[in-house]
C-alpha cells in the first residue's frame, strides 16, 4: 500500500515530470480525492452472469451488428468480445471468472439433503471419503464398500427391469436443477410402456462406470444413471444419462448409450426424460445397448 | 445414416401442366450422444417432365382424363411406380383452380400420385410454393434481405415475398400472358378474359373477340399489367386498376423490398434477349408482356435475380419444398397414418398466457366455434408451448388440454397436438397417460402452424422417428 505521503510525493514529481507547477492545491486535492473512502459507492453490483452473452456484443461500431449477433446467436463462444489493447475487456474477464466460480461451486458442493428427500432417494457412497479424493482418484469412484452394497441389496427391488440411479458426478448443481423435472417423466415414460422399475437412489461422489455395480447388485436389465457432467464456463447445470443393457464391470465402454447436454439452454429436462424413456424401451426390445443399439 | 424420401410435384396451370421427381436427404444431423436432430439436408429434383398445355374442355374446365394420360406418360418415361413415390402436391394453380376441378383432377389422378398429397392450393400457397421453387426464400435468407418473388404464368401473377427465409406477405393479380389469346396467323382475337377487357375498356381500347387486334392496343395493356405490378410492389401509388385486378389481399407493402426475381412462363421473355421471331408465337401476349417488365421501373428499382428455375418454379416448389418433418422427438401412439387434410385450432398468444385453468375453458370455447363452423369433425389443437417447462406445468397443460378438448375426445378419432417448442413427447406421453392408455394421441413438435392452415401428417420416417408433414397455407396473413 502507498502511503499517503508517497501519494502526495508521486503526484508532486509526475506534475513536475509534465513540466507544470505544482500548486499546493492541486496536489492535496488528487490526494483528497484518491483517498477519500467515504466516497465510495456501496450500492449492490449488478450480477454480471445475468447478462446474456449470446445477446451481448461488445465490438464497437461493427460493421453489421445484425449480421454478428445471429452468428452469435448460435454459440456460447465468447465472440465479439473486443479488447484493451492486448487483453480482455474488463467485463469480459470479470465474467469469465464468474462463470468459472460458477462451475467451481457445482463441482465442489453437495447435492441437497431436501431434494433427495423430495425425490425419495436413498444415498450411497463410494469409496471416496471427500470431494477432494473424488477428483484426484477417479478409480475410488466407481467402487463400494461392502457395507453400501449391502444397504443396496436390502433397501433395493431386485431383478427389475430397469434400475434407475442419479449420481453427482462433477456437477451437484446439475441435479439440482433437472432432476424433479427428468425423474418423473421417465418413470411415466416407463409406465406407458408397460415397463417396470426398480427402486432408485443417489450415490454420493459417483462416477460413470459405478452403474456397472449396481448393475450387477440388482440384476436389473437395464441401468441408467443421470449424472452432473463436467461443468464448462456455459452452464454449470448440464446433466447426462448413461444407459446400458445388462452392463457389467469392466465392460467397454462402447455398451453404454449416452443422452447428454440436458440442461435449459440444451435438451430440455422433461423432453429428454420422454426420450429416454423410449431409448430403454428400445434396449429392453433390442437387447442392446451402446453401439449394438438401432435408434 | 441417410434416408430417401421420393417426392413427385404436379402443376397444372391454366398454361401449362408440369411434373418433377425430386429425392428428399433426411439425416441425424445431431452427434450420437446428443437427443437425434433429424433435418431435410438435401433437395435434388431428379426429373423433370416436358412442358405441356394443360388440356382443357373450356376455358375454365381441364380435361381430366387428358391429364391423367399426361402423368401416366410421365411416371413411365421417369421409371417410377407410383407406390414408390412417399410425399408430394398436386397443385392446381391461376384461373383453373377451381373447387369443380379440384376434386375432379384429384378423382382422376387418385392413385397415381401417391397416398400423400396436396389437392388444391389457393392463391397464397401457390404464391408461396413458386417463391420457394423460384428460391427466393434462400436468396433473402443469404443476402439478409427481403425478396418479392413474381411469378408471372399464364393467368396468374403469383406474388410472395420473403424476409430472412420467412415468408412475410404474399398476394395474387389477374395478370398473365394467356389473359388475351391471339391466332398469330390472322392476327385475330381469339379469347380475353373478363377482367382485362374492364381493364381495356377503362383504357378506351376495344377488343372483341374473332376481331383482328392492333400491336400497339395490346402493347398499351401489358404496359398498363406492368405498371399496375410497380403499384402493387409500392414504386407507383395504387390505382384502382390494381384493386380491379387483385384476386385475394393486396400487399401490404410496409417493408422495403431489396431484391425481386421473376419465375413462371413469363419470366423468360423478361431475362432473355429478345430471340423470339414473332411476338406472338405462343398465340398470347406472353412475350410481349415479359417485354413491358423488362422495361419497367422495376428493373431500376430493384435489384434483379435471376432464378435458377422459372418457368418451372411452381412444380419444383410442389415437389420439393411442401413437404417437411416434424421434430425428431414425438409421440404417436399408433400408425394410424397418413391423416389428411386436418384443419388447425391454434390458441393465441394471450390464450398461452392464461392460466391453466382458464386455458382449458379458451380451448373449450375455441373448439365449440370451430364446430359451429365445421361441424363435429378432427381439428389438431396447435400452441406454441413453453420452452423450459417443469415436470408440474406439463401435467398442467395435459391436463387442461384434455379438458378444453372433450367434445373431440368423445368423437371416435385421435386427439392431435401440434406443438412449436420441443416438447412433444413428454407432452404426448402425459395426455396419453392421463387419458388412461386408452385413446390414440398424436403430438408432435417443430412445427409452425396458423389459424386457418391445414395439416397432412404421412407415414413415420426413419424408424418412427419423424413425420413427414405438408402444412397447407390458404389463409396467409389475415
Amino acid at each position: 500500500m502507498v502511503s499517503e505521503k508517497e501519494l502526495r510525493e508521486i503526484v508532486e514529481q509526475v506534475i513536475a515530470e509534465l513540466g507544470g507547477k505544482s500548486s499546493k492545491d492541486m496536489i492535496e486535492q488528487v490526494v483528497q480525492e484518491c483517498t477519500d473512502i467515504d466516497n465510495t459507492d456501496n450500492s449492490e453490483l449488478p450480477d454480471i452472469t445475468t447478462i446474456d452473452l449470446k445477446k451481448q456484443l461488445l465490438v464497437p461500431n461493427p460493421e453489421n451488428p445484425e449480421e454478428y449477433l445471429s452468428m452469435k446467436a448460435k454459440t456460447p463462444a465468447r465472440v465479439g468480445v473486443w479488447r484493451a489493447g492486448p487483453r480482455y475487456k474488463t467485463e469480459t474477464l470479470l465474467r469469465f471468472r464468474a462463470d468459472h466460480a460458477v462451475a467451481m461451486d457445482a463441482v465442489f458442493t453437495n447435492v441437497s439433503e431436501e431434494i433427495l428427500e423430495e425425490m425419495n432417494l436413498f444415498t450411497v457412497k463410494t469409496k471416496c471419503r471427500d470431494k477432494d479424493e473424488y477428483l484426484t482418484r477417479p478409480d475410488l469412484g466407481r467402487k463400494f464398500d461392502d457395507e453400501e452394497i449391502k444397504k443396496i441389496k436390502d433397501k433395493c427391488k431386485l431383478n427389475p427391469q430397469v434400475q434407475i440411479v442419479v449420481a453427482d458426478g462433477l456437477s451437484s448443481t446439475a441435479i439440482e436443477a433437472n432432476i424433479k423435472d427428468i425423474l418423473p417423466v421417465i418413470n411415466q415414460g416407463l409406465e406407458g410402456y408397460g415397463v417396470n422399475t426398480g427402486t432408485p437412489f443417489f450415490i454420493k461422489f459417483g462416477r460413470v462406470p459405478s452403474m456397472d455395480v449396481v448393475s450387477e447388485v440388482t440384476k436389473a436389465d437395464v441401468t441408467c444413471l443421470l449424472v452432473g457432467e463436467r461443468p464448462g464456463l456455459a452452464t454449470g447445470e448440464s446433466m447426462s444419462a448413461y444407459i446400458a443393457y445388462k452392463s457389467t464391470v469392466g465392460m467397454p465402454e462402447a455398451r453404454r448409450t449416452v443422452v447428454s447436454n440436458i440442461h435449459q439452454g440444451g435438451t430440455a429436462a422433461v423432453e429428454a426424460g420422454a426420450h429416454i424413456a423410449h431409448v430403454i424401451k428400445e434396449m429392453l426390445d433390442q437387447k442392446a445397448s451402446g453401439l449394438d443399439l438401432e435408434l | 445414416m441417410k434416408e430417401k424420401i421420393l417426392s413427385v410435384g404436379i402443376d397444372i396451370g391454366t398454361s401449362t401442366t408440369q411434373l418433377v421427381f425430386s429425392n428428399l436427404t433426411i439425416e441425424n444431423t445431431a452427434s450420437a450422444f446428443s437427443i437425434p436432430k433429424i433435418r431435410i439436408v438435401d433437395k435434388k429434383v431428379i426429373y423433370k417432365s416436358e412442358i405441356y398445355f394443360t388440356p382443357l374442355r373450356s376455358a375454365i374446365e381441364i380435361d381430366g382424363e387428358s391429364v391423367r394420360k399426361i402423368i401416366e406418360k410421365e411416371y413411365k418415361r421417369a421409371r417410377i411406380q407410383p407406390e414408390d413415390v412417399d410425399t408430394g402436391a398436386v397443385i392446381i394453380t391461376g384461373e383453373t383452380a377451381r373447387k369443380e376441378n379440384a376434386s375432379m383432377v384429384l378423382n382422376k389422378l387418385s392413385g397415381l400420385a401417391g397416398d400423400f398429397v396436396v389437392a388444391t392450393a389457393g392463391p397464397d400457397l401457390e404464391s408461396i410454393i413458386a417463391g420457394k421453387g423460384a428460391g427466393a426464400d434462400l436468396l433473402s435468407k443469404t443476402k439478409r434481405s427481403i425478396v418479392a418473388n413474381l411469378d408471372i404464368g399464364g393467368g396468374t401473377t403469383n406474388i410472395s415475398v420473403f424476409k430472412d427465409g420467412e415468408i412475410i406477405d404474399t398476394t395474387c393479380l389477374d395478370i398473365g400472358g394467356r389473359l388475351i389469346k391471339i391466332n398469330p396467323k390472322t392476327m385475330r382475337l381469339e379469347y380475353i378474359s373478363e377482367k382485362i377487357k374492364k381493364l381495356a375498356e377503362k383504357m378506351r381500347i376495344s377488343l372483341e373477340v374473332n376481331k383482328e387486334i392492333r400491336i400497339n392496343d395490346i402493347k398499351a395493356i401489358t404496359n398498363r399489367m406492368s405498371e399496375i405490378l410497380e403499384e402493387v410492389l409500392g414504386v407507383k401509388e395504387a390505382t384502382e386498376d390494381l384493386n380491379l385486378l387483385l384476386t385475394t389481399k393486396d400487399l401490404k407493402r410496409n417493408y422495403n423490398i431489396e431484391y425481386i426475381s421473376f419465375s413462371g412462363g413469363v419470366a423468360d421473355c423478361t431475362y432473355e434477349e429478345d430471340s423470339y421471331s414473332n411476338n406472338f408465337q405462343y398465340g398470347d401476349i406472353g412475350i410481349i408482356l415479359g417485354k413491358s417488365i423488362k422495361d419497367s421501373i422495376l428493373f431500376e428499382k430493384f435489384s434483379i435475380y435471376k432464378p435458377p428455375e422459372t418457368i418451372r418454379a411452381t412444380v419444383v416448389g410442389a415437389g420439393s419444398h411442401t413437404t417437411d418433418i416434424s421434430g425428431s422427438t414425438i409421440t404417436f401412439t399408433k400408425d394410424i397414418f397418413p391423416l389428411k387434410n386436418i384443419p388447425i385450432l391454434k390458441l393465441s398468444e394471450e390464450d398461452e398466457k392464461l392460466n391453466y385453468q382458464s386455458l382449458s375453458q379458451r380451448i373449450k370455447e375455441k373448439v365449440e366455434w370451430f364446430n359451429l363452423d365445421n361441424g363435429n369433425q378432427q381439428v389438431a389443437l396447435s400452441l406454441k408451448g413453453v420452452k423450459n417447462l417443469s415436470f408440474k406445468e406439463l401435467q398442467a397443460m395435459a391436463e387442461s388440454i384434455i379438458a378444453g378438448m372433450k367434445e373431440i375426445l368423445n368423437l371416435n378419432i385421435p386427439l392431435i397436438v401440434v406443438v412449436e417448442n420441443d416438447i412433444a413427447k413428454a407432452l404426448g406421453q402425459t395426455i396419453h397417460r392421463y387419458l388412461g392408455y386408452k385413446k390414440d394421441v398424436v403430438c408432435i413438435d417443430s412445427v409452425r402452424v396458423e389459424n386457418g392452415d391445414f395439416i397432412d401428417i404421412g407415414k413415420p420416417l426413419a424408424n418412427g422417428r419423424v413425420v413427414p408433414i405438408v402444412i397447407k397455407t390458404l389463409a396467409f396473413g389475415y
